[in-house]
């Protein structure tokens, strides 16, 4: 039980960061990463084994699109950005952290 | 189509994933810092398991990976198919014959509130369900509160005639309102369903399905038509649905019946069934209370005639049931015990195959797949073996169930609408399921799937066969279950035998009988022309008659007084079987003449004094130490009765079934209690069979109209009396056999495969100087500890359970010793084959050959 709500946390996390990470345009998986662990100087590491599933899955939930473009480095890479329903969904994600880490740090502080 | 684009779209994703994982990974490659990257096999997995038809496609893949690897074993897979479809085909065979009587609704509305009355008397064991007199019916019908409605149903044969043709039929008469007590509709015409009616419906008669169809040629026009019944004119008013019956499935004729108090009184003797429909809310306890007080009543009321009677009331389905409930279920219990012993074979075989395998699933399981994986694998494989065994089941079950019926006694087949429809094959496709789950589980329910045994031992298979593995208890399971069946078949076998060895009485072979009409005087010369006529065919020795065979149902019965005896107490009467006969019976039928002498022609005559031949039982029962000969008694049959002489004391024959005693019997000669019907009984030189067509042209040249009705044999009747005993005795022989063969294959199987991983073995063995009986022996103490724990505890088990058959068996104890020697004797020579033939390989098998190997 207890793995299993730990994992689910980390999911959903990790849902929401790469929306947030893609909000400004598209960009592909190695990217995302990358922008993930720099914005977060280094404190979060993206496993692969769970940012491509993460990614279609929210492909089939319809919160992304994706393409085919070529990157910046000219090769082929598949880019992924956010449809309505996505920055819909990262809206009310957002609004939920931040309710959720205020209500940890009162906690927290009262302590 | 849906499926086609979603697995085009399937492979592009695929694609797309390894591009796309391949592009992070170079990303990766040049970033000196970053880890190297994950499993990609995982992310793939993964990736999958969130695409919709990973599921199924995943069972597909199962069911095409059981399919090659059943089509590279297909001697194994055809094995437990085989034997699995024998077991779902003898289940289905089985419960397809009792569902009808067990399990299916009747045929009738609100059937829970039907119930049979039932005269009992309580100083006379057997008269559990006597026959109701129809005076005793109607004060039971006026004093009752309980009861909705109350209904008779008098049985009998009738020859029905349009007129050209005639033939005797099975009726049941029944009041107006019969049909409505019981809530069913006509399928075509009406029903009378008010017995005060003005209309005359004493004239119609209700017809069933069966000879509208036959008869009438399924004609619409016939409702309204006219027909005869025993001569006498009726209309056709009704034509009851095809799945109507009521307790006789023989029935096509319900004539209404009326009966009045008037003259109810008349028709004195208990020979009717009575079926009642309870009261709304009121419960059987309620209902059987009130009758006792109303029976109670009957007793002071009419002490001579109810003394020592009181009333049964039975739920309907108890009552049509009884007679073959208990064959049904020790059936039900014994196949489904083949079933279980065929399941455990199969598990056991799969359980071979699974250790063969090891290697293979630990590789799958260090792969990553999980022990749910592997489990749903190995159901696959042994469902769609299940799914195979249940078709072929189906197949098979359905020629079972013809064989079933052609074996099955009368009072299975007469009561029961014995067929397979959809829910057979719902209970085929359920217990198919059921099958392969428990085999294909029962591998890794003991523990054989884990994904952490992942060893260089398994990874090379198993070595060594222990003893205490799971398959070896499988196949002690498979020799109890087994001890148990053959336990309870050599039983059966032992009554039947015992039964066939009872002597009936009379010399029963080489005698054709059938049924005569004689109700009118010219009937009664048509009679005695006939036998005239058969008397004379070349191959016939005697001809006679009779008003009842023994053994072949009914008889009546009444009391006697013997002259210059004080008259007896009520309750405590002689009672008397009665039957008329024609003169030379006694000889025609084989029944010896003990004193005095058979009936002539001349007492035949009218005029004649009155005369009667009693049996020995009589004589023992109501004239100990005396001479018979010299008493004179009087038959309360008639309005009156005179006495006569007794002239004769013949042999006993057993009444209804052979292992019932004798009753006291009193013979009347023919002219001085006439029957309404007589059957007619030509003693032959040779196959009386052969002699209907010559008699049937002797009555044809009489009369065009003589039919010819019941044709039998006297030892198609006599057998007819155990049938059920023959029918169980087969049944649950074949069903010990294939559980002994089962069992058989198991432990040769076993053995088989722990000698062939022996080989090394034995080959040093050889080499070092262990000659052939050496390693025969060894072998065979290898399957020694299994089978003799199989065989106790089916033993055990079997001494407990056999007491349930007591009902059912003939002068044979449920622990017969004989029948627990023969059990445990033919096990033990089956396994002994099945066991030596491995050991025998292992000792013949070249050494060299043995110790090169690997």
């Amino acid at each position: 039980m207890g793995k299993k709500s730990r994992g689910d946390l980390i999911q959903g996390t990790l849902d929401m960061l790469i929306l947030r990470t893609i909000d400004r345009g598209s960009m592909h998986g190695y990217a995302i990463a990358l922008a993930v662990e720099r914005r977060s100087d280094d404190e979060l590491r993206v496993e692969e084994g769970a940012l491509y599933p993460a990614l279609h899955r929210l492909e089939l939930a319809g919160f992304l699109k994706s393409e085919w473009k070529l990157s910046e480095a000219n090769r082929r890479a598949k880019f992924y950005q956010l449809t309505t329903a996505g920055r819909k969904h990262l809206a009310a994600e957002s609004a939920n952290w931040n309710r959720l880490v205020k209500a940890v740090a009162r906690v927290m502080e009262a302590v | 189509m849906n499926w086609w684009l979603k697995l085009r779209r399937r492979r592009q994703l695929e694609r797309d994933l390894v591009d796309e994982t391949a592009f992070h990974r170079q990303m990766r490659s040049q970033d000196p810092d970053s880890p190297p990257f994950g499993n990609e096999t995982l992310i793939r997995e993964r990736m999958r398991e969130l695409w919709i038809f990973e599921w199924l496609e995943s069972a597909i893949a199962d069911v095409v990976f059981a399919l090659r690897g059943w089509g590279k074993n297909s001697a194994f897979a055809g094995t437990i198919v085989a034997s699995l479809a024998l077991a779902i085909g003898a289940v289905l065979a089985i419960f397809t014959a009792a569902d009808d009587l067990l399990f299916r609704p009747l045929p009738y509305g609100d059937p829970s509130n039907l119930v049979m009355l039932w005269e009992t008397n309580r100083k006379s064991s057997g008269t559990e369900r006597n026959a109701v007199s129809p005076d005793n019916f109607l004060a039971w019908k006026a004093r009752n509160s309980t009861f909705e409605d109350m209904a008779y149903v008098d049985e009998g044969q009738s020859v029905f005639s349009d007129g050209n043709r005639s033939v005797e039929l099975h009726v049941q008469r029944v009041p107006p309102g019969f049909f409505d007590l019981l809530k069913v509709q006509p399928y075509l015409g009406s029903l009378d369903n008010a017995f005060d009616s003005n209309r005359d419906s004493e004239s119609d008669v209700v017809i069933s399905y069966r000879l509208w169809r036959d008869w009438f040629g399924g004609d619409p026009q016939v409702i309204g038509r006219s027909v005869q019944l025993d001569s006498f004119p009726r209309t056709v008013s009704g034509i009851m649905p095809p799945e109507f019956s009521f307790g006789d499935r023989e029935v096509d004729l319900w004539p209404y019946m009326k009966i009045y108090p008037s003259e109810a009184h008349d028709r004195g003797a208990r020979s009717m069934k009575v079926v009642a429909r309870l009261n709304q809310g009121v419960g059987l306890g309620q209902a059987r209370a009130q009758m006792k007080a109303v029976a109670l009543q009957l007793e002071r009321e009419n002490a001579s005639f109810n003394k020592n009677w009181t009333v049964t009331v039975e739920p309907l389905r108890e009552a049509f049931t009884q007679r073959v409930k208990t064959s049904l279920l020790l059936l039900l219990a014994s196949v489904s015990l083949l079933l279980v012993v065929a399941c455990a074979n199969a598990a056991n075989l799969m359980l071979a195959r699974f250790c063969a395998r090891r290697p293979e699933m630990a590789i799958r399981a260090a792969l990553g797949a999980g022990r749910w994986r592997l489990t749903r694998q190995l159901l696959t494989e042994s469902l769609l073996l299940a799914g195979c065994a249940g078709v072929a089941g189906l197949a098979f079950g359905r020629y079972a169930l013809l064989g079933l019926l052609a074996i099955a006694p009368k009072s299975l087949t007469q009561t029961a609408e014995v067929s397979i429809d959809w829910r057979i094959v719902v209970f085929a496709i359920g217990v198919s399921a059921a099958t392969g789950v428990l085999f294909g589980l029962v591998p890794s329910l003991i523990g054989a799937v884990t994904s952490s045994d992942v060893d260089a031992k398994s990874l090379t298979g198993w070595r060594t066969l222990s003893s205490r593995s799971p398959r070896a208890w499988l196949i002690a399971a498979e020799v109890a279950v087994s001890v148990v069946l053959l336990a309870g078949g050599s039983l059966l076998f032992r009554s039947l035998v015992k039964l066939q060895h009872v002597d009936s009485g009379l010399t029963a072979r080489n005698i054709l009988t059938f049924h005569f009409r004689v109700m009118s005087p010219h009937d009664v010369v048509r009679f005695s022309q006939t036998m005239a006529g058969i008397r004379k065919l070349p191959g016939v020795r005697s001809v006679s008659a009779t008003s009842f065979l023994p053994f072949d149902g009914a008889a009546s019965a009444t009391t006697v007084a013997i002259r210059g005896r004080a008259e007896v107490q009520p309750g405590q009467a002689r009672s008397v079987m009665v039957r008329t006969i024609m003169p030379g019976y006694f000889q025609t039928i084989g029944i010896p003449i003990l004193r005095g002498r058979e009936f002539n022609d001349d007492d035949n005559l009218p005029q004649a004094p009155m005369r009667f031949i009693v049996n020995e039982a009589f004589a023992r029962a109501y004239l100990p130490g005396e001479d018979s000969l010299t008493q004179s008694i009087v038959v309360a049959m008639a309005r009156t009765n005179p006495p006569g002489e007794i002239v004769g004391v013949v042999g006993d024959v057993k009444e209804g079934s052979l292992d019932k005693a004798p009753v006291p019997t009193v013979y009347y000669v023919y002219s001085h209690m006439p029957y309404g019907q007589m059957t007619l009984i030509v003693r032959t030189e040779r196959d009386p069979m052969a002699l209907v067509t010559s008699v049937r042209l002797v009555m044809r040249e009489l009369d065009p109209k003589l039919a010819m009705a019941n044709i039998q044999t006297m030892e198609d009747i006599l057998s007819s009396t155990f049938a059920r005993e023959r029918f169980l005795a087969l049944l649950l022989g074949g069903f010990s056999i294939s559980a002994v063969l089962l069992a058989a294959t198991g432990i040769y199987g076993i053995l088989a495969y722990s000698v062939s991983l022996r080989g090394q073995e034995m080959g040093i063995r050889q080499a070092v100087g262990a000659d052939a009986g050496r390693i025969v022996r060894m072998v065979l103490a290898e399957a020694a500890w299994f089978v003799a724990a199989g065989l106790i505890t089916g033993m055990v088990v079997a001494f407990g359970l056999t007491r349930l058959l007591t009902n059912l068996l003939f002068e044979t104890p449920p622990n017969d010793p004989l029948a627990f020697t023969l059990a445990p004797a033919i096990l033990l020579i089956v396994a002994l084959i099945a066991a030596y033939i491995p050991a025998r390989r292992a000792a013949l098998s070249d050494p060299i050959r043995a110790l090169r190997f690997e």
